[in-house]
């Protein structure tokens, strides 16, 4: 089977000015003086569209704390990629915009932490808030495709309905409503941040209300915190299927928390080749087909549909990446999470540790 | 959402576009990009979507079509017409005018 990289996910640094206490980059950030040039960079553009890749993805940490952006933007364009921003808007004003609309950039997506400004500043680490509200006001005056991303958790979800409110007027055309995953940093705080399963249920009732009364004016999607599913994700669509990702210094990964999983030995960008990285090379190799399955997903049905869910969460909560993901009801390992969930629907909230940027 | 008909203008709404020319290299299949990925375009459908300039209406995009393909037949030219762009503008792909 011949897979071909749709999508180029380009974390062109980590650095960044917000410390979200459910941070899904790695614990081990890459340093500013580790980051690859603006050349390296459109090198890379031009091989993933010749790999067959259509979109790009700048994110980060925060791709505006880059200087090069626009001409990345436009490099991007260049190749013939559809170019999106990941941002959450620290580092955006009015005339940075128009540079970014003017070298091509097709969508922004701006994160909001809550709608509640005090809340939303104690999530992200800093006061940012205010500055989101203004930088999504300079957006709507533009013609640029918006999105409005919000994380969810146990200490915002209750506040769902205003979310959508205030995304309904917020002059975007896509709303995404994502539960927080947990990898990198918001493992650590994993029992501050899982909902209960009383708020999950009253989120979801919510958003399918919402997705019916706002038919043909705002799309919403979500992403369920997969702790409460009966199955897992299809993790980035099976694991070198259809994504690669590239880190602030250069390393390609098939996903944004793949280093956690020891023994897989990630090429650099720099050194090699990004065909031979991604049609080659032992790391993209190594969970592609089924054959490193074990029982029950070898002979599930599911499995081409889920791919035995996602690889780097196997290694975070059963120390091994090649086993049925946890979250799978049908997973030997099940109870893993069965019993953080029973800690989390019995007990308060707990307190959370912020992270730091890296120098 | 209201209903199109034969006077609807349409245009593609922000964050989409079709793959420019030789943009789709080495693939036969025309490409519309959007925010959530591509969509395939078969057939005449890049045709039709290139014709929502925000200027024509869906009649005369109709009409354009049965002048490009005179031996199909014309009832069906519009019926498809507008199930394809009805199907797009309720996707987010297109736009009313």
């Amino acid at each position: 089977m011949i897979y071909t990289p749709r999508a180029l996910i380009a974390e062109i640094t980590h650095s960044c000015p917000l410390h979200c206490v459910y941070c899904s980059n790695p614990l081990e950030l890459q340093r500013r003086s580790a980051e690859l040039s603006t050349e390296d960079w459109i090198s890379i553009f031009q091989q993933a569209r010749e790999l067959g890749v259509l979109q790009l993805h700048l994110t980060g940490g925060e791709p505006l704390s880059r200087s090069d952006l626009t001409e990345l933007v436009r490099a991007g364009r260049k190749a013939h990629l559809y170019v999106n921003l990941i941002t959450s808007g620290v580092g955006l004003d009015g005339a940075r915009l128009d540079q970014l609309i003017e070298a091509g950039l097709d969508h922004i997506q701006l994160s909001f932490q809550d709608t509640e400004e005090g809340s939303a500043n104690e999530f992200a680490g800093t006061r940012s808030h205010a500055l989101k509200l203004r930088v999504a006001g300079a957006i709507r005056e533009r013609r640029i495709a918006f999105t409005i991303n919000l994380v969810v958790h146990r200490r915002n979800v209750d506040r769902l309905g205003e979310m959508l409110t205030f995304a309904e007027h917020s002059g975007a055309q896509r709303l995404e409503i994502a539960h927080v995953q947990y990898y990198g940093w918001a493992l650590r705080n994993r029992e501050a941040l899982l909902p209960t399963r009383e708020q999950l249920d009253r989120s979801m009732e919510i958003l399918e209300a919402a997705r019916e009364r706002l038919k043909g004016r705002l799309r919403i999607d979500f992403v369920l915190p997969d702790y409460y599913a009966k199955y897992p994700k299809p993790c980035m669509n099976g694991w070198g299927h259809q994504q690669i990702l590239i880190d602030p210094a250069g390393r390609v990964l098939p996903c944004h928390a793949a280093s956690v999983i020891p023994g897989l030995e990630f090429s650099s960008a720099r050194e090699r080749p990004l065909r031979w990285i991604w049609e080659e090379s032992p790391a993209f190799n190594r969970f592609r087909d089924e054959s490193w399955m074990p029982e029950p997903c070898r002979s599930c049905d599911r499995r081409t549909r889920d791919f035995g869910g996602c690889r780097c969460q196997a290694f975070l909560l059963a120390g091994d990446a090649a086993a049925t993901d946890p979250v799978c009801t049908l997973a030997p390992t099940h109870t893993i999470v069965e019993e953080t969930l029973r800690r989390v629907n019995g007990s308060d909230s707990r307190s959370w540790v912020y992270r730091i940027d890296p120098a | 959402m209201s209903e199109l008909g034969p006077d609807s203008v349409l245009r593609l709404a922000p964050g989409c576009r079709l793959s420019a020319a030789g943009e789709s290299d080495g693939e036969s299949e025309d490409l519309l990009l959007i925010p959530e990925g591509a969509l395939r375009l078969k057939g005449p459908a890049r045709a039709i979507v290139e014709l929502c300039d925000g200027q024509r209406a869906m009649r005369e995009i109709a009409e354009e079509l049965k002048r490009r393909y005179p031996s199909a037949d014309a009832l069906r030219i519009e019926t498809e017409v507008g199930a394809l762009l009805a199907r797009l503008r309720d996707q987010g792909v297109l736009e009313a005018v």
